[in-house]
């Protein structure tokens, strides 16, 4: 490999047959008689533009056509023609500056042309230079040259991070791996489960429980997950009649003076609620506001004056911080989108609660789709207040428009898994700890279960790793009408979604 | 007759095109030439040039007589053509060289030849070579005397500058492979490259005969066709006398009083020929040792049997694409060079840029 140009923080290094380079990999430029290297990511690799390549091209017949014709050419010049022609562009990112054993971010040094050696940077070298796969380890997977890569589990801890990819690629597999790493570290995390698929995180793919079984609670909302009113205090009411129910503010205010006085009476329940607002001098339009709002509340399921039934979440909360960390699942897709809102304004009041008056540590929030259930204020929530609380989010979607820009400017770790819309690649460039070009030329090409990791967790090398499988049983698979034939064609490589 | 006009070559699995590749003499003798000159440039430097492609010495432009003319109508001279489809196999042969760049004792270039065969409608190539030669004033006499099979005659040989050189070994080779066609190609028409002038510097008239002769030998007829001509008949370019008429026709201007130089010999009769409706006129050598009415009959051949490109034979373009040198070639015989030899390449350096920095200089950037 022969270094040709640098531009800015590129990098363009000429490579010829045999030395096979791939999209990812790393590259170590070093300068002997400066006694330093570069480290550059390989993001693109393009035919090297020699001149007279097209009239070449256009004369001689096809690889794979019997050729009508012969050479003579005793002393293989033609080789040399046709190495040359095969010659590579390698585009890629310069990432720091190897000095003396460490890594410093500085680029702004030329390497020599004609005394720089170029090879290939292993990933396990890589690894040890910056750092990475040590502390709290989370087995992701292995890289492209089969090193296992695995996060740091701390560098997840009070950071915002992103998965996202086109579906089928694999975000929810990570997602779980992610989530059953956090609480194999003693952590407490709670997913917002949209389509069900984290219910069976305790199960194995047989269908035996599996060592994660004990940590995991399923809350599947108005089965076994009900509360009362008792256990839920006015700000977390309020927060669910005026972001969920869409309360107005003067009804809002009647509504604060109606629980006061129940609250003084110790009659918090829905039959009382239900009673006071009828009974309760005020406009008829606020009545029926009130009443209207009552009304999903009991509808929704959610809430109940039985207290045997309800679930006590701070104490769930509690004991998982306590016992050695724990993942509560709240499956909302039975849940109807009104219900939905109620249900994950009520968990998120809650925590905050919690988190503030530091009855537990902190939470890893893992919301899939939240666009589908969040108001627009969490996002900058998430960014800018959460952290300081100790909820620390993991936001999981297939579509990145539907993600908030400030979130991926600020997000400390991204997980990206396949995409090849212009638009959406787009869209993730915009993440602040990730160049454009790499994202964009990168992440086309992941096939399935391969991620660009890019961030903290990775000390801002991106790497791609192919994600490893677990022991869990499979519930995001999409639901297929012509399953056998499918499994008839395809087997055993059936997409999960 | 017709037993003549029947095909003998030898059977491939799926042509039926003459076996030139066992013509082991011909490579030998060009890869020992070219060895020997690379061997005395072993490990030295050398400065590429840009890709400058050297025109043969027989396109080469002659200096101009004038002459009386003769009286005789157009019409007289112009044979309208009407095509012969025999499946007659025609063979272009065509060789190309490049300065490759500049040692400091002489010149690095590359030759290569290209013949392409047309039997009904199916083209199949030869390339050969490419081959590179280190030319300089101590070894040109020596190259040039090995590949034409005898010393040199002319006194002045010293004094032709190394450029003039590479054309004529260039010709030498062109000469070289257009004898081995000849020889080995039966019943076919062999199309060459420029004109059937011989005894000029390059073009020897006793390798020019020879390699005529061996083609008539075979049965074969030998075309040149030149792309551009300096021919001129009362001041306009024999080429443009057709223009008007209607194609394919051949126009005979043997007999006109033509500004050419004197000095060579023509070993061909002298046509401009039209051999496409729209297409362009070329100057056509037909071997002068046909009769007139068999060279006639090969050119109706010709255009019976081969595909015309702008009334170009295709073989023959197919021939020039072949050999010719791109710039992937070019640097390709480079890095043979500093593989195989240990040169090394330097930088050259702009003598204009040097003394006029930007001005004027904008092209060479």
């Amino acid at each position: 490999m022969r270094l040709f140009r640098k531009v800015g923080n590129t990098l363009h290094v000429l490579s010829f047959p045999g030395e096979d380079v791939e999209k990812g990999e790393y590259l170590l430029v070093e300068d002997k008689k400066l006694e330093k290297s570069l480290i550059a990511q390989v993001i693109d690799v393009q035919f090297a533009n020699v001149p007279g390549v097209m009239e070449e091209l256009l004369r001689s017949p096809d690889a794979d056509e019997t050729p009508p014709t012969e050479d003579v050419d005793p002393l293989d010049i033609m080789s040399h023609i046709l190495y040359i022609q095969d010659a590579r562009l390698l585009v890629c990112k310069i990432y720091g500056t190897v000095f003396e054993g460490r890594i410093d971010p500085e680029n702004n040094w030329l390497p020599s042309r004609t005394q720089s050696s170029i090879h290939k940077l292993p990933t396990s070298s890589l690894l040890k230079l910056a750092n990475i796969s040590k502390g709290l380890r989370i087995d992701l997977g292995t890289t492209h040259d089969m090193t296992p890569l695995s996060i740091d589990a701390c560098e997840m801890d009070g950071r915002l991070n992103i998965i996202t990819g086109k579906k089928g690629t694999g975000k929810s597999h990570l997602s779980k791996l992610l989530a059953l790493g956090l609480v194999q570290h003693g952590a407490t995390v709670v997913v917002l489960d949209i389509n069900g698929e984290y219910t069976s995180l305790g199960l194995a793919a047989d269908g035996a429980k599996n060592e994660h079984n004990e940590k995991i609670h399923v809350l599947s909302p108005g089965q076994n997950f009900k509360v009362t009113l008792y256990q839920t205090n006015l700000y977390v009411v309020m927060r669910i009649l005026t972001y969920a129910l869409s309360l107005p503010g003067t009804s809002a205010r009647e509504f604060r003076h109606i629980w006061k006085a129940l609250e003084e009476n110790g009659t918090v329940t829905l039959h009382e609620l239900g009673g006071a607002i009828n009974r309760w001098k005020c406009n008829q339009h606020v009545r029926d506001a009130l009443y209207s709002r009552y009304y999903s509340l009991v509808h929704s399921g959610f809430f109940t004056d039985n207290m045997a039934e309800a679930v006590d979440l701070e104490a769930l909360l509690k004991k998982s911080d306590s016992n050695g960390g724990g993942a509560i699942v709240i499956n909302l897709s039975d849940t109807s989108p009104a219900d939905r809102q109620m249900v994950v304004e009520f968990v998120l009041a809650k925590l905050q609660e919690v988190l503030s008056e530091h009855k537990i540590r902190a939470v890893f929030l893992f919301a899939e789709e939240a666009h589908l259930y969040l108001r627009e204020t969490y996002w900058d929530d998430a960014v800018t207040r959460m952290r300081h609380f100790g909820l620390f989010t993991t936001f999981v979607t297939n579509q990145p428009n539907t993600i908030n820009e400030n979130i991926y400017r600020q997000a400390d770790n991204v997980f990206l898994l396949n995409f090849v819309n212009e638009h959406d690649l787009e869209i993730v460039s915009r993440a602040a700890r990730v160049d454009a070009e790499t994202a964009t030329s990168i992440v086309r090409d992941l096939p399935p279960h391969h991620c660009l990791v890019l961030g903290n967790v990775v000390k801002d090398f991106p790497i791609v790793v192919k994600v490893k499988p677990m022991n869990v049983q499979t519930m995001g698979q999409t639901r297929y009408f012509f399953r056998q034939k499918r499994e008839e064609v395809l087997s055993p490589n059936l997409p999960s979604a | 007759m017709l037993v003549n006009e029947q095909l003998q070559y030898a059977t491939t699995p799926r042509y039926n095109f003459p076996q030139i590749t066992q013509d082991t003499e011909l490579h030998r003798k060009l890869l020992e030439a070219s060895q020997r000159t690379m061997n005395d440039v072993k490990e030295k430097a050398f400065q590429p040039f840009s890709t400058e492609l050297i025109e043969t010495v027989a396109q080469k432009p002659h200096a101009d007589i004038s002459s009386d003319i003769e009286g005789k109508t157009a019409s007289t001279l112009l044979t309208p053509l009407t095509p012969i489809q025999d499946g007659t196999p025609v063979v272009g042969i065509d060789v190309s060289s490049i300065k490759i760049g500049e040692t400091e004792t002489g010149v690095l270039c590359a030759v290569r030849g290209a013949v392409v065969w047309n039997q009904n409608r199916r083209y199949r190539r030869l390339r050969i070579g490419p081959f590179p030669f280190h030319v300089t004033e101590e070894n040109k006499r020596e190259l040039l005397s090995n590949l034409n099979g005898g010393l040199p005659s002319e006194t002045s040989f010293l004094h032709i500058p190394l450029p003039e050189t590479i054309s004529r070994l260039c010709a030498a080779i062109e000469r070289w492979i257009q004898a081995s066609i000849s020889h080995s190609t039966n019943d076919g028409i062999i199309l060459w490259d420029g004109s059937l002038t011989a005894g000029f510097p390059g073009s020897k008239l006793n390798d020019v005969s020879l390699a005529l002769k061996a083609a008539r030998n075979q049965r074969n007829s030998v075309l040149a066709f030149s792309k551009v001509t300096s021919i001129r008949f009362l001041g306009w370019r024999i080429t443009d006398l057709v223009a008007k008429r209607e194609g394919p026709c051949l126009f005979e201007v043997e007999d006109l009083p033509l500004s050419m130089t004197q000095s060579s010999n023509r070993l061909g009769r002298i046509y401009v020929a039209k051999l496409a409706v729209n297409g362009s006129a070329f100057r056509l050598d037909v071997d002068r040792a046909l009769a007139r009415e068999d060279g006639v009959k090969a050119v109706r051949r010709l255009l019976g049997n081969e595909l015309m490109y702008q009334g170009y034979p295709e073989c023959l373009r197919l021939a020039h694409i072949y050999s010719t040198f791109t710039a992937n070639d070019v640097i390709g015989v480079q890095s043979f060079l500093t593989h195989n030899y240990g040169l090394r390449i330097m930088p050259r350096c702009s003598m204009r840029k040097a003394l006029f920095g930007p001005y004027g200089t904008g092209f060479e950037d």
